[in-house]
C-alpha cells in the first residue's frame, strides 16, 4: 500500500490551486475522479512523492510539509507572498514554523533535527 | 574549500577560513561566535590559551585582544560570524520583551547583560544545525541578504538560550544564597571548564584546575559537582569520548594514535571505557559511522 494523494479543503478551487502553484511550487498535472462525480485536480511538487487534490468534498486539513532547511524555506515563501501565522519556532521535533492557505488548511514547513549526534 | 569574508550592509560579518597558518597578529574582536569545522583553533586571551574543536564554540566580546594559533596537523577549517551593536541590540531589546521564557530564572535578565561570559560553549543542538545550514549555504555562493540575516537572527537566539541554560541554570544549581555569588563561582567553574576543553588531551591535576578557575580544590570539587552533575574527572573522561568519536569518524588515524590525541595512555582502558559508554566498540563505531 501506498499514500498519494492528499486531498485538501477548497473553498475557491481556481483560487487554491494558484496558490498552490505560484506560491508553493506545486503543478497541476491531471484531474481524477476520487469517488463518484467528485473530480479533483491532482497538484504534484518535484521532490515530493505525494500529490494534493484539490475538489470535491474534501475536508480541512493539516499538511506536514518535511524541509532540510526551515529557515531557507520559510523565507522563500515568503518572498513569493505567503502569509506565515508563526515565525519559525524551536520544537523537541525541530523547527517549525505555519501557515494557512486560503481556504484555511493548516500547512507546517517542518525541519526534522537530530539532536542525539554529538 | 572555500575562503570568504562577508560584509553585510548591517555590517553583520562572517569569515570562512581554512589554513593552518599561525597568525600572530593581536586582533580586537566585535562580539562574535568562533567555530571550527575541522582541526582546532587556540585563541590566546592575555594568559587565557582556550582551544576550540568541531564540538565547542566560543564567543568574544567586542573589543577583546586576542591572536590565533592551532595545535593539530589536522587543516583547520575555521568559521566566525560578528555581529554589529546595532543588530545585537535590536535583538535583545525585541527578544526579551517577546518571550518571558527566555529571561533567566532568579530575576537575571539578558537584556541587562552587557557582556556575556567569554567562554567556550557546547556547539551542539539548534545552534549547530542553523551554522551547518548557513555555511552551506554561503558555500554555494549564495547571498540573500534578508535570509542571511534571517540566519544570523536565529544563531542569536539559539546562543541566548544556551547562554540561559549553560551560565543562569547552572549557576541556580550552586548552594549559595546570592545571586552574585552563584554567578561568580559559576564564571570561576568556566574557567575550570574551558582549561578542561583546550587541554583535554594533557595530563591536568586537581591543583592545574583549581589553581587556573582561583577556587580551592575543595571549593572546585564540590562546586563544580553542583553546578555540572559530574566531577571534573568524569566531565574530562567524557570529553575524550566524544572526541575520539570524532576523530574515529573524520579521520583515519589507527586506534592507538587516536587513544594518544585524546590522551589516554593504554588503549585497553580506553576500549573498555568507550565499550561501557556507548554500547560499542571503537572499532565497530567507526565501521558505522
Amino acid at each position: 500500500m501506498k499514500l498519494k494523494y492528499i486531498p485538501v479543503f477548497a473553498e475557491d478551487a481556481d483560487a487554491q490551486i494558484s496558490f498552490y502553484t505560484q506560491k508553493l511550487g506545486f503543478n497541476p498535472i491531471s484531474n481524477m475522479f476520487f469517488a463518484e462525480g467528485e473530480e479533483y485536480t491532482v497538484l504534484k511538487a518535484d521532490n515530493l512523492d505525494v500529490a494534493l487534490v484539490v475538489g470535491g468534498n474534501a475536508f480541512k486539513s493539516c499538511i506536514i510539509l518535511n524541509t532540510d532547511d526551515c529557515l531557507k524555506d520559510y523565507h522563500l515563501y515568503k518572498t513569493a507572498g505567503v502569509f506565515f501565522s508563526t515565525v519559525p519556532r524551536y520544537l523537541p521535533t525541530g523547527l517549525a514554523a505555519e501557515f494557512l492557505d486560503p481556504s484555511g488548511n493548516r500547512f507546517i514547513l517542518l525541519e526534522e533535527r537530530n539532536y542525539t549526534e554529538i | 574549500m572555500m575562503d570568504y569574508s562577508k560584509t553585510l550592509r548591517n555590517n553583520n560579518k562572517i569569515y570562512s577560513r581554512s589554513s593552518s597558518q599561525k597568525q600572530n597578529q593581536q586582533y580586537s574582536s566585535d562580539f562574535s561566535l568562533r567555530f571550527v569545522f575541522a582541526g582546532n583553533e587556540r585563541y590566546d586571551i592575555g594568559k587565557r590559551h582556550l582551544s576550540i574543536y568541531p564540538d565547542s564554540f566560543l564567543i568574544l566580546n567586542r573589543g577583546t585582544q586576542y591572536s590565533t594559533d592551532t595545535d593539530s596537523d589536522i587543516p583547520v577549517q575555521s568559521f566566525s560570524i560578528s555581529f554589529d551593536q546595532q543588530f545585537l541590540k535590536d535583538f535583545k531589546d525585541c527578544w526579551t520583551t517577546a518571550d518571558s521564557r527566555l529571561v533567566g530564572r532568579g530575576g537575571y535578565k539578558v537584556k541587562q547583560l552587557q557582556e556575556f561570559d567569554e567562554t567556550i560553549y557546547p556547539f551542539t543542538g539548534d545552534i549547530r544545525h542553523n551554522v551547518y545550514h548557513l555555511k552551506h549555504y554561503l558555500d554555494n555562493g549564495m547571498h540573500d541578504e534578508l535570509l542571511i540575516n534571517e540566519y544570523l537572527h536565529h544563531c542569536l537566539i539559539n546562543y541566548f538560550s544556551i547562554y540561559n541554560e549553560e551560565i543562569f541554570k547552572k549557576a541556580e544549581k550552586l548552594h549559595f544564597l546570592n545571586p552574585s555569588t552563584k554567578i561568580e563561582i559559576l564564571r570561576r567553574l568556566n574557567l575550570a571548564k574551558e582549561y578542561l576543553y583546550s587541554n583535554y588531551n594533557q595530563n591536568i591535576s586537581l591543583e592545574d584546575l583549581a589553581e587556573h578557575s582561583c577556587l580551592s580544590v575543595n571549593h572546585l570539587l564540590r562546586t563544580f559537582k553542583q553546578a555540572f552533575n559530574l566531577t571534573p574527572h568524569q566531565f574530562l573522561i567524557q570529553l575524550r569520548l566524544k572526541r575520539a568519536q570524532l576523530l574515529l569518524k573524520s579521520t583515519a588515524y589507527p586506534i592507538n594514535e587516536v587513544v594518544n590525541l585524546i590522551g589516554f595512555e593504554c588503549p585497553s582502558s580506553f576500549i573498555r571505557l568507550f565499550k561501557t559508554h556507548y554500547k560499542i566498540t571503537p572499532l565497530k563505531y567507526r565501521q558505522t559511522a
